[in-house]
């Protein structure tokens, strides 16, 4: 690509971040490079996130940093097998899922529409209308949390701008595929989403994998909803053991506006996902759902940055951890009420459930009040299952396994059922069962 | 049935039970009276398997098979049921689920399929009625937000459907008025057979009143003090527990 980057003076580049400066380089010129240039420059000079970054003590980058990584290939939908991973919503009459693969959307030039939503390629919308893009690259951030979004917002190729116009009648999916052609590939899924004033709509984002090798993910999501408008959204990640995922996602409500959230993690190695939602007017309101299901030597690290920026906003934000064989969860969540958010309310519950001795669960809830008149709650337990809860059920002679699961199955239901899409709700929950001890019997009570 | 020899027990490091022999046979109840603090309600604990109660010395047998090695999942597959004191809330945990899981559970420990859901439904909806228990409690979860008396009935309901060859009733009357006390005592009442035996554990005599027992034994510092006759249970409302434990001091 054109100008020549610095390399930062005081710091010799890690064998990663020598490797994105490459595919910067390797990059064709288009109507964001400006923009895109700031953001890789600035993401050089600050470097990979390190525990010493406050949103980053939990999680090491070391054996990232290490690594040198090459561009996913660009894959089309008739390049990978014909159904690479069921969708979520099953046979449940929603809309066809849109698919993309290592961050490339299977979508016509033209873009696409389904009733109430317009579909626009962010490739094809850089060369037609940068300055609708532009409003959503800029400004960039320096912030520890916001740093892959800046090389995200550097080096991504493609994604999805999504426009809801009005209401959208079912569920749409977004079916992210991620599959390889080597152990050094990282991919960057971005995907923008407006809704207009008044309109509303259900987005279902579903991160898979395919193949034997699942590249480094980078993803970032930007969801702006203007007056009244409303939005469900999901992200859930089921991808393998083998994966890494990096998700960035960003929220900005205008006045009325409602955001109901559900961060899903039942697959992955290491999982990090950031959420930061900024209620910016007046009525703003925003539910938070995060359901993060350690397993094996799972890793999942879970940062929420809820800022109540004007007065009457609303926030809750609901954890569920659960932590078996070696896993660590972490959920780490902070909410700053801004001076002038008077009669803001918000509310944090983290809850964990730790299933062995080698597993770990780290909470975090925090506030930063700067207005009066606001009502803000935060709790955080974490423990084991309930042995009196156990003992009730053994002596009526079911199994232990059996016992545990189904307890395990009821501390997780705050967040179940706060989904209003029943078909993803019964895809996560079978999912979900199917990691717990005894999935047999559990299926029986579905 | 149940036989009880020279058993012991500690709980959080306190001696509790310090010797109880107790024999029940098929097609008997039993009626376990005493003070508070006499161990009553730990000797009911450790006879269902609660694991943090240790047995330090005695027997006790179950038709025969030493019910102290089973866990306690085993105990009631092969049919012991025991009603709780204080049956605890799992929210997120439907009745029907677990009642139905139960009911599995023991019949396939019988080596039989498992029950219909239509047939078991049924089932259900009949005992509850006999129970006076509202359709609510069909979408409830486990106990939850029941009162003390809803709780009591769910656990004879549970009872009832299970069938089980011992029941050990632990203050099933405690907290309940005198019509929950009617239904609860007819549900009890309907479980008695000549194949089975029930063991109330109670504080006081009004239970006895609604299911007379044959045999009456006051536990008093964890040991069985004085058996006798269901007469016994209308002497110690006359006399008190003092009574007892005085006496055998003397």
């Amino acid at each position: 690509m054109s100008g020549a980057l610095q390399s930062p003076a005081a710091l010799p580049m890690s064998a990663a971040l020598r490797s994105f400066a490459a595919q910067w380089q390797a990059r064709s010129p288009d109507s964001l490079s400006a923009v895109r240039e700031q953001a890789m420059q600035r993401f050089l000079e600050l470097g990979l996130p390190t525990m010493r970054d406050e949103t980053w003590r939990y999680t090491n980058l070391r054996t990232l940093a290490a690594q040198s990584f090459v561009d996913a290939p660009r894959q089309t939908r008739g390049g990978i097998e014909s159904d690479p991973a069921p969708s979520l919503l099953g046979d449940s009459g929603g809309a066809a899922p849109l698919f993309m693969i290592n961050g490339y959307p299977s979508l016509p030039a033209a873009g696409g529409a389904i009733e109430g939503m317009e579909i626009h390629s962010l490739r094809e919308l850089a060369r037609v209308d940068p300055h609708t893009l532009l409003r959503f690259l800029e400004p960039l951030s320096d912030a520890d949390q916001k740093r892959w979004g800046l090389l995200n917002t550097a080096l991504f190729v493609d994604g999805l701008y999504l426009k809801i116009t009005g209401r959208v009648p079912l569920p749409l999916v977004i079916q992210h595929v991620a599959t390889g052609d080597g152990a050094d590939n990282i991919a960057y899924p971005r995907i923008i989403i407006e809704a207009a004033p008044g309109s509303s709509a259900t987005i279902v984002e579903h991160h898979v994998a395919q193949g034997e090798y699942t590249p480094l993910s980078n993803s970032n999501t930007q969801i702006a909803l203007r007056r009244d408008a409303r939005l469900e959204h999901y992200r859930v990640y089921a991808t393998d053991t083998g994966a890494t995922h990096i998700d960035s996602l960003d929220i900005r409500q205008d006045q009325g506006s409602q955001c109901k959230q559900f961060t899903i993690v039942l697959g992955g190695g290491l999982v990090r996902t950031a959420l930061e939602a900024r209620l910016g007017e007046p009525g703003a309101s925003l539910d938070s759902y995060s359901l993060l299901v350690g397993h094996e030597a799972r890793h999942v690290d879970c940062v929420n940055i809820v800022t109540h920026a004007a007065p009457e906003t609303r926030s809750t934000q609901t954890a569920r951890a659960i932590a078996s064989d070696a896993s660590r969860v972490i959920f780490n969540s902070k909410v700053i009420v801004d001076a002038g958010a008077v009669h803001s309310q918000s509310q944090q519950s983290c809850r964990g459930l730790l299933l062995s001795p080698t597993a770990e669960i780290d909470t975090r809830p925090q506030l930063e009040i700067h207005a009066d008149e606001v009502k803000c709650a935060h709790g955080a337990t974490t423990g084991r299952l309930d042995p009196d809860m156990l003992f009730y059920m053994l002596s009526r002679g079911l199994d232990r396994d059996t016992a545990q699961s189904l307890l395990v199955y009821a501390f997780l239901a705050d967040v179940l059922t706060g989904m209003s899409v029943a078909s993803a709700r019964a895809a996560i929950e079978s999912a979900l069962i199917s990691q717990l001890p005894d999935s047999q019997t559990l299926r029986k009570f579905r | 049935m149940l036989k009880i020899t020279d058993l012991s027990a500690r709980v959080a490091g306190k001696d509790i039970l310090k010797g109880v022999n107790l024999e029940v046979r098929a097609g008997e109840v039993h009626a376990i009276m005493g003070p508070n603090g006499s161990g009553k309600s730990t000797l009911a604990q450790v006879l269902a398997g609660r694991e943090d109660y240790e047995v330090t010395g005695g027997t006790a047998t179950f038709d025969g098979r030493d019910l102290l090695a089973l866990p306690p999942e085993e105990r009631a597959r092969a049919g012991l049921f025991l009603g709780f004191q204080y049956p605890v809330e799992i929210p997120g945990v439907n009745n029907v689920y677990l009642l139905k899981a139960a009911l599995n559970a023991k019949r396939k420990a019988a080596g039989e399929p498992e029950v219909d859901a239509y047939e078991f439904l049924t089932l259900i909806r009949q005992k509850m009625k006999f129970m006076q228990m509202s359709e609510s409690f069909l979408t409830r979860g486990v106990n939850e937000g029941f009162s003390g008396g809803e709780k009591k009935r769910n656990e004879v309901l549970q009872m009832l459907i299970l069938e089980p060859k011992l029941a050990i009733l632990d203050e099933t009357d405690s907290g309940l008025d005198i019509d929950a006390l009617k239904v609860v005592s007819a549900g009890v009442n309907t479980l008695r057979d000549p194949k089975r035996a029930i063991v109330l554990v109670t504080h006081y005599q009004r239970l006895l009143d609604y299911i007379v027992p044959d045999q009456v034994h006051v536990l008093s510092g964890g040991r069985i003090m004085k058996s006798g006759d269901s007469s016994l249970a209308q002497e110690l409302e006359r006399r008190g527990y003092d009574w007892v434990t005085e006496s055998q001091v003397a």
